[in-house]
């Protein structure tokens, strides 16, 4: 589904992503594990087209997207959820939920279908997102990203500020979905446990290169991994 | 009452002035300070129509797009080097290059128009309106501001398109998450708040004239109110605009005109240290 090559992000004079080479199948969940400063980010972003200035190629499904802006990548189906998740605080849920498919008209089913998988977000629909409690602003950053029937999801650091029930809650609700939706993700995440849970395979990243690369009971077995991200001996 | 009426009609134009700012302001970054010249250059092709013979309604259809189409010339040309900054840096280049457009094109039409003024009073009769003979030109140019006013908020809150407009408003990076299409979107609203001050030249044309030389003032009467209501706020400008008029006539009648301008400002100082973010207060649009 997405293949990733030579992919380098620099901010200003400082490269923090040394030419990164990464793929994603179809209806697999891939972590990017990390820690904080790994360019984890760095590479998401340039992936989701937030940023002009990388360089590299990038592929969704064969069709070469490198240098498509991000609201063309969106319409294509590669939709991105940052960690700031960068929710419309003054509008509704719905309106934020409705969103997420522009410039496509809302679609009831879908919607009604997302507030299925969230169904803490059915009460607070016609609150302002700003109101909500971080758990539920990430069910709306997600259902969003959802409300498009996304090809390829990225989800950037989903744990952030949240309490370790909240993380699990949503990593299962990830989980649901992967069966339901046949959902390709591709998540970076410093939570290691939760993002090794998920996926099929993953990638560890060092100071913007890979370091390492198997599949997920393999890293979660590695002594290196372990020791770094894990917390184990 | 008469008082207020009068001002009322007064504030719905300083609010369609201000509205055309602030929609821009809110979704580009852009303070446009060259916002009155757009009025001016709307009213001039608008009176050189009328004086060529054209029917009125074609003149002012032309003063208007006159007005979007310089809007979104701007937008697409002069503009361009602004949207690669953000915050802060963008609003200050902005004031720069559209502070040059305005001496520019202040200098244009002072030269090319010299006596020209749209002036649309027509011998019209006066009508009672809640117990006061009020003109009916001045009724009239308040109805368009209020139909446009009111299309505007519909558009905004109702419409994809809306949507997308508040979306980018909001947070630029989450609407283009969303497939909203920055530049796109961008230049439509660019359109919107152009054609809204074209539309200011036809009602100022209705209750009084534009001249040449007419677009400083505009434009500061359009910062005042944007600032009062909120920057980026297209509520708040319709509120601030309203108030201000009323705030205008009142003055100018109890205190003279000479004062006004200083009454205002001193309003609009009050209400900045009472309420900061603006009249409404809070955040968003």
């Amino acid at each position: 589904m997405l293949t990733v090559e030579g992919l380098r992000v620099a901010y200003g004079d400082i490269e923090v992503v040394h030419g990164l080479d990464l793929e994603v199948a179809a209806g697999e969940a891939v972590a990017l594990i990390g820690s904080n400063g790994a360019g984890k980010t760095a590479a998401l972003r340039a992936v989701a087209g937030l940023e002009p200035g990388c360089s590299g190629r990038v592929r969704l499904a064969g069709e070469e997207i490198t240098g498509l802006p991000a609201h063309a990548l969106a319409r294509r189906g590669l939709v991105y959820v940052p960690a700031e998740r960068r929710l419309f605080g003054a509008m509704t849920v719905r309106e934020n939920l409705v969103l997420g498919a522009h410039p496509e008209r809302p679609d009831r089913d879908r919607l009604a279908r997302v507030v299925e998988l969230f169904p803490r977000l059915a009460e607070r629909r016609s609150q302002p997102a700003g109101t909500l409690s971080g758990g539920e602003q990430q069910m709306v950053a997600v259902g969003r990203a959802l409300m498009r029937r996304p090809r390829l999801l990225l989800l950037d650091e989903p744990s952030t500020g949240l309490a370790p029930v909240l993380v699990e809650q949503v990593y299962a609700a990830f989980a649901r979905l992967r069966e339901a939706e046949a959902l390709t993700v591709l998540v970076a995440e410093q939570q290691v446990p939760a993002a090794l849970q998920l996926a099929d395979r993953a990638y560890v990243l060092e100071d913007g290169r890979i370091q390492l690369t198997g599949t997920a009971d393999e890293l979660t077995d590695d002594p290196r991994v372990r020791r770094a991200y894990l917390g184990l001996t | 009452m008469a008082l207020v009426l009068d001002g009322v009609a007064f504030g719905l134009q300083l609010a369609l002035l201000a509205t055309g700012l602030t929609l821009i302001y809110g979704l580009a970054g852009v303070l446009n300070l060259a916002h009155g010249q757009l009025v001016v250059a709307a009213a001039m092709v608008g009176a050189v129509a009328l004086g060529a013979g054209a029917p009125v309604l074609l003149a002012l259809g032309l003063a208007v797009v006159t007005a979007g189409a310089a809007a979104v010339l701007l937008d697409v040309t002069l503009l361009r080097p602004v949207y690669r900054l953000r915050g802060q840096a963008r609003v200050l280049l902005s004031l720069l290059l559209t502070l040059g457009v305005a001496f520019a094109a202040d200098g244009l039409l002072v030269h090319s128009f010299p006596f020209t003024r749209l002036n649309l009073s027509v011998a019209t009769p006066s009508v009672e309106l809640l117990g006061v003979t009020v003109r009916s030109a001045s009724v009239v140019a308040s109805l368009v501001a209020i139909v446009a006013l009111g299309g505007l908020v519909v558009l905004l809150r109702t419409t994809r398109v809306g949507r997308a407009i508040r979306s980018l408003t909001q947070d630029e990076e989450g609407a283009q998450l969303c497939g909203v299409d920055p530049g796109r979107t961008r230049r439509l609203v660019f359109v919107l708040g152009g054609s809204m001050a074209g539309l200011v030249a036809v009602t100022q044309g209705l209750v009084s004239s534009v001249g040449a030389t007419s677009g400083l003032d505009l434009t500061i009467f359009a910062l005042i109110v944007t600032v009062v209501g909120g920057l980026g706020r297209v509520s708040g400008a319709v509120v601030a605009g309203v108030l201000l008029g009323v705030v205008h006539a009142v003055a100018a009648f109890h205190i003279g005109t000479v004062l006004t301008f200083v009454i205002l400002l001193v309003a609009a100082i009050v209400v900045i240290l009472v309420r900061p973010s603006g009249i409404l207060g809070g955040a968003g649009s």
